[in-house]
């Protein structure tokens, strides 16, 4: 289970190893992360061996995000509103993978409904970072992360609408890819900000990324903001020629005079950025700074947090405990949901949930909703702009390394770090591809440098990481510190 | 502008039938304090009223029509799966409307 893709299907087209040999290791494997790092919250021991085939995928063992409906299987959302719903369907990513004959032996945990950024919310509790378990994994994809750090398989299922895949990658020292918005069909994947939820994957190394994204993408009848990428092999692309490209990076954001009283740990990482860019450079990138109004980039987490919870708000309007749910207490269809609701959500959704009503409210629209919108309409159209001259955006995924779950808090801060921490959401507001790769240790905890193109340049962005991935040398990095 | 104060808070809480512990509350105010700081810069940019807001990451719309199929409807029992308190086909709830007479 420690090696990629590729690798671990040619040991079983030999007959080397069978699937149902790999199956029992992952098994084996989820049980000890459990007990370490809380990373499950269903571990499948009874999973099948399916036929081993032609294709990279068959016989494989993944995990799946537990927000993706799994049919048969318990997808909780990680919520206590959802502790015992079993799904009659397979979300589209999850049957596309099926259909390439992976086999699925767990379901990992996540901040509730993807709502959340530490993996703290889980309501089976806190998910633990694999190289300290005194730190937080990230979310919200958190036992993804953790798992596939952990070598339980190659790569996990993840879901992306602030940053729920790159975070949790880069404190967790692996790959974590966002596709462009619609690539991979929505349909079965419980909604969060449906004009912002991506799905994707968390792999330890690009070239495993690529495979995986190209067996779950496709159109979808059943969600009609999918499209067709029949045309874009992402695994065939990677040649790993990039000479010449060119990527730019935020001045604002990297610029150490920027940070009044800035931490060890924010001058370390700002340091490693900078030597990742001069192995751009020495593979031939052409990397260039730009600059732009800090004005906009404080704004960026006020206006995910306005337009992300303004959809949550309506999308999680179906969670009443009557239909499916626990159903709570009460003589009337109100306090039955008002129950259902109080006592099932945590205090960080329901928080988030009050902040989406009240933007909506015909009142505050104006101020908060509409303008949040239009902010995130100049915001994409400058990177746009920008992407006309440029392959890519590259900046340090956040601030560091995991922060400590003791006192851990997943709220908005008024700091001057917040655009740094906060930045992937830009991917988030134009759909663009996005894929954060490791770029080394800090107090030997990994740390981070994301990649994002322009929409429908997957296959490019993933090049770019390919080649920065082969001269950065942390490929295929599991907790430890051993890697290829 | 008004002030949000705890009481719009409870209000806007109970709208959604969400129940909110003062501490639940509290950090409510706190991340409004930031929020509309940064809504307040953001309504100061100059013409900012004249941009079209942008409600979808792809500014792709329907380009192709797709082909329309016959599809089953889910079965009943499968619909009813998840649902704790039903009779027969129906989902069961308390009365709705009270009888006066």
């Amino acid at each position: 289970m420690d090696s990629e893709i590729i690798k671990l299907h040619e040991m079983l087209i030999k007959k080397e190893i069978t699937s149902q040999e790999l199956i029992k290791e992952s098994l084996a494997k989820s049980h000890e992360v459990q007990e370490k790092c809380n990373a499950f919250v269903t571990i499948l021991d009874d999973a099948l061996a399916p036929e081993v085939t032609d294709d990279y995928l068959s016989g494989i063992p993944f995990g799946i995000k537990d927000n993706y409906a799994t049919k048969g299987i318990l997808s909780t959302g990680s919520s206590n509103t959802l502790k015992n719903y079993v799904p009659f369907f397979d979300a589209t990513a999850v049957c596309n993978l099926k259909n390439h004959g992976a086999v699925a032996v767990n379901k990992t945990a996540l901040d509730e409904f993807g709502m959340g950024g530490t993996g703290t919310t889980c309501h089976t509790g806190a998910v633990k970072n694999p190289w300290d378990q005194k730190r937080m994994a990230g979310g919200s994809s958190a036992g993804s992360a953790t798992a596939v750090a952990l070598g339980v398989y190659p790569y996990a299922l993840g879901s992306d609408t602030g940053d729920s895949i790159r975070k949790p990658a880069a404190f967790c020292g692996i790959v974590g890819y966002k596709p462009t918005y619609g690539m991979i069909s929505r349909y079965g994947l419980f909604p969060f900000a449906s004009s912002m939820d991506t799905c994707g994957v968390l792999t330890r190394t690009v070239k495993d990324a690529a495979i995986v994204v190209d067996a779950m993408k496709g159109k979808d009848a059943k969600d009609l903001t999918s499209w067709d990428s029949k045309n874009i092999n992402l695994y065939k692309s990677l040649d790993g020629q990039v000479k010449g490209k060119k990527l730019f990076y935020i001045k604002e954001l990297v610029d150490m005079a920027n940070y009044q009283n800035a931490s060890d740990e924010l001058i370390k990482h700002l340091k490693n950025f900078q030597e990742v860019i001069k192995k751009c450079q020495e593979i031939g990138l052409i990397v260039e700074e730009v600059s732009l109004d800090l004005t906009l980039l404080k704004a960026i987490p006020s206006v995910y947090v306005c337009l992300s919870c303004a959809e949550a708000t309506s999308n999680m309007s179906n969670l009443t405990g009557i239909i499916f749910g626990p159903r709570g207490e009460g003589k009337t269809p109100e306090e039955i949901i008002m129950n259902h609701r109080t006592k099932g959500f945590s205090p960080l959704i329901k928080r988030r949930f009050v902040i989406g009503s009240y933007v909506l409210q015909k009142e505050n629209q104006e101020r908060y909703f509409l303008n949040a919108a239009r902010l995130r309409r100049i915001i994409v159209d400058k990177i746009k702009e920008l992407f006309k001259t440029y392959d890519g955006l590259i900046l340090p995924v956040s601030t560091g390394v995991a922060p400590y779950l003791d006192g851990s808090k997943d709220e908005l801060v008024k700091d001057d770090t917040a655009p740094l921490e906060e930045h992937l959401q830009i991917a988030n507001f134009g759909g663009f591809p996005s894929i954060t790769i490791p770029s080394g240790h800090i107090f030997s905890l990994p740390v981070g440098v994301n990649i994002t193109g322009n929409c429908y340049d997957d296959a490019n962005v993933l090049n770019i990481a390919y080649a920065l991935e082969k001269s950065l040398g942390f490929k295929n990095l599991k907790q430890g510190g051993k890697h290829e | 502008m008004g002030k949000i104060t705890k009481e719009l808070v409870d209000d806007y809480a109970k709208k959604l039938l969400i129940g909110l512990t003062k501490e639940e509350n509290d950090l409510v105010l706190k991340e409004f304090d930031i929020i509309t700081e940064q809504m307040e810069l953001i309504a100061n940019i100059p013409g900012i009223e004249k941009i079209e807001p942008m409600t979808h990451a792809l500014d792709r719309y329907l380009d192709d029509l797709d082909d329309d199929y016959v599809e089953e409807a889910i079965e009943i029992n499968e619909a009813l799966s998840n649902c704790q308190s039903y009779v027969d086909r129906e989902v069961k709830v308390p009365k709705v409307v009270e009888n006066n007479g």
